[in-house]
């Protein structure tokens, strides 16, 4: 549907056509847009805010748990350290009978005799 | 005429408006101005003002550095800890609140009392307490009593390495051993954190906040053996035992490297509880007396006896005045160097020298008289030399001295030639008039073993810190004798354990060879009494040495009064654990 236009009207009817200023229907998108824009940006930057307010609070809580993390992992080394500890491992080894014996006997290996050939241990795959 | 007049005056409610208006007018340049004044002008000094009400600043404490031994085992660390305090001016039932905390902190009752009846606003309860004690106590809900984390020093090996690693005094400041020497680089540099916080003290996110992180203090990678270091103490504190003597040293050094392997004393002392775990010191009214405390190897010195001689006939056998087979015609077991020296029978030192068993006048050779440990032949060996060149060779070993280990407080010893003492040379010669450190008697005997190379030892290798591992420099070495003469010195300390003095310092599997030292000890009076301080320092395998051990005995009881008796056995002790540890292998000699 398209409108008459306004001359061919007066002509039709009579009417009497005044000079003046040509009205224009307001635009209203690009004020529309801009408020979205800025309603958008306004939000966009809230929520980047709070993103950031976010993070932050997550780093503290990270930074907390790197923290409670590293107090266990020392105390856990502390406890290696103390249960490895000779002077508590060499009684309790007394008391299950782990003694260093008095005398020591030595082991002479002779290696100058020729290696023996074991039967059936070619081909048997490689040992290592 | 009246009439514009009448037009002209001003209406009263116009007045009003304007006078109003006026006002608003007024009151609005005023709040400017006011505006102005802060948002412009003061903007600055404001914004600080306001700033510093919410800026927090805060010390960050560095980590002090861990202690760690040749194999990675922690020596020591510190630990966050809980302390104990109280408000007293909140403490409502201050008896009552005693008997509460003093069970589960193991603190006397009355002295609990006391400070929370004091006046002070703030007093420790009990400072640096474990996480689990500190929960207990405040499990208990008492108003007035508070704990806040604190750092404390822990040493899990315990007494072990305690003479290595020293302590720390509550505060964290180094007092004694490598705690000491190196407290500097083991506190690291604080740090400083600033940040924003809300009224409930909570940390504003986006806040202004600057923090410049603290530096841990360096880790010291010792040269300690920790399992040798806990076998060479119960040698010790089995030695005190069955000698009943005041103290037992014993040093183990890496002859090549001049590492510090283990360095133990008894009586122990726990560097935790910085109390001696000897009973008879605890008992003592001054505990501090009993010395434990203190490093005799590197501090303690001593008249070392027969474990000098090694040096003596080093030098004449270096100088080519001797050699192992010279013989010595008719050496008795008393000789007088001053007129009627020995005119009793007491009499010792000051120009009378006996051997330590009378035996006939005899021909004597070198090799002899070091396996017998013959004072009168040692002194003849040494009149070939001269003061001078006996001296010269004292020195060269690194008596006298420091030896520039990386401990506190190390003493130099004493080397007692003053002008005009006719017979020093004589007792230098044999361990007497000179005072040393089993450390530099340690070291000299390395240097034997070391091909006649001198080494400084050291008990720290290497530090880490931030940026990574770094070596220790400032090792130094110097030959004092020739490989043949060290060679030479080798054969007779081994003809010393198989035939001489020295034969408890035997070892299956390995050739030993060493020096017994038997010195009688200074009284009050400025004259030797029969008790002693009985030592021995050998190494092994004798063919390429390895180890040298250097033991100590402070005043033995009479049957164990000699180095040989004493001493030796607990060489042999640890001589052997040490070339286990080392890996040593056997060169299947038998004893």
């Amino acid at each position: 549907m398209t409108a008459r236009p306004v001359r061919r009207l007066a002509e039709q009817d009579n009417l009497r056509l005044l000079k003046g200023r040509r009205l224009r229907r307001p635009t209203l998108a690009p004020w529309m847009l801009m408020v979205l824009i800025g309603v958008v940006a306004f939000l966009g930057l809230g929520f980047a805010r709070t993103s950031l307010d976010r993070s932050a609070f997550d780093l503290a809580e990270l930074s907390k748990a790197i923290s409670e993390e590293t107090a266990t992992n020392r105390q856990m080394n502390l406890e290696i350290a103390r249960l490895v500890n000779p002077a508590r491992i060499s009684p309790l080894a007394e008391e299950l009978g782990l003694v260093i014996p008095d005398t020591t006997k030595q082991l002479l290996v002779d290696l100058t005799p020729e290696i023996p050939v074991v039967a059936g241990a070619e081909g048997e795959g490689n040992n290592q | 005429m009246a009439a514009p007049k009448a037009a002209r005056r001003l209406q009263p409610s116009k007045v009003r408006v304007a006078v109003i208006g006026l006002a608003v007018v007024a009151a609005w340049m005023g709040m400017g101005y006011r505006l102005f004044q802060i948002q412009v002008v003061q903007a600055a000094d404001l914004a600080e003002q306001g700033l510093n009400q919410r800026l927090v600043s805060r010390d960050l404490a560095p980590q002090r550095g861990k202690i760690f031994d040749r194999n990675g085992e922690l020596l020591a660390m510190t630990v966050q800890a809980q302390s104990i305090y109280a408000v007293p001016s909140q403490v409502e039932e201050p008896l009552w609140v005693a008997q509460q905390i003093g069970g589960p902190l193991g603190a006397d009752t009355d002295v609990l009392y006391q400070r929370l009846i004091s006046d002070r606003e703030f007093v420790y309860i009990k400072r640096q307490v474990e996480d689990v004690v500190a929960d207990e106590v405040l499990g208990l809900e008492i108003r007035g009593v508070y704990s806040h984390p604190e750092p404390t020093r822990i040493y899990p090996a315990g007494a072990v390495a305690s003479h290595v690693t020293g302590f720390v005094n509550i505060d964290g400041d180094g007092q004694e051993g490598l705690e000491l020497v190196y407290d500097e680089e083991l506190r690291g540099t604080p740090g400083k954190a600033e940040f924003e916080r809300d009224l409930q003290g909570r940390v504003i996110p986006q806040g202004y906040s600057r923090i410049v992180p603290a530096i841990p203090g360096v880790d010291l990678n010792t040269t300690i053996d920790l399992p040798l270091q806990y076998q060479a103490q119960q040698a010790c504190v089995l030695a005190l035992e069955q000698t009943g003597a005041i103290s037992c040293w014993v040093v183990v050094l890496a002859v090549e490297t001049g590492e510090v392997l283990a360095m133990v004393g008894a009586p122990i002392f726990d560097p935790q509880t910085r109390q001696t775990q000897d009973p008879s010191c605890e008992q003592a009214e001054d505990p501090v007396a009993c010395r434990a405390f203190s490093n005799f190897i590197v501090r303690g010195i001593y008249e070392p006896g027969s474990t000098q001689k090694l040096i003596t006939v080093a030098a004449a056998l270096e100088e080519g005045e001797v050699s192992i087979g010279t013989v010595f015609p008719e050496v008795p077991d008393e000789l007088e160097l001053r007129d009627d020296a020995c005119r009793f029978a007491d009499d010792e030192l000051y120009g009378c020298y006996r051997d330590f068993e009378n035996h006939a006048t005899e021909d004597m050779s070198v090799a002899q008289i070091f396996t017998r440990s013959s004072n009168i032949g040692t002194i003849k060996i040494a009149e070939t030399l001269g003061q001078d060149r006996l001296i010269q060779y004292i020195e060269a070993f690194g008596l006298g001295s420091k030896t520039g280990i990386d401990y506190t407080a190390e003493a130099p010893g004493i080397l007692n030639f003053e002008a005009g003492c006719a017979t020093c040379w004589a007792s230098a010669a044999i361990g007497y008039s000179v005072a040393v450190t089993p450390l530099q008697m340690a070291a000299a005997y390395a240097a034997i073993g070391n091909d006649g190379i001198w080494t400084t030892p050291h008990i720290v290798s290497s530090k880490t810190d931030v940026d990574g591992e770094t070596q220790v420099a400032g090792m130094q070495t110097r030959r004092v004798v020739s490989s043949g003469t060290a060679l030479l010195m080798r054969e007779l300390l081994a003809l010393v354990v198989e035939k001489g003095t020295g034969a408890a310092a035997a070892i299956d599997g390995y050739r030993v060879g060493g020096k017994t030292g038997t010195a009688n000890k200074l009284g009050d009076d400025g004259r030797y009494t029969e008790t002693t301080r009985a030592s021995f320092v050998g190494m092994a395998p004798i063919n390429d040495p390895k180890v040298v051990v250097a033991v100590l005995i402070d005043a033995p009881s009479f049957d164990y009064r000699t180095g040989g008796l004493s001493a030796a056995p607990v060489f042999a002790a640890v001589m052997k654990q040490a070339l286990h540890r080392l890996g040593v292998t056997p060169d299947g000699h038998q004893r």
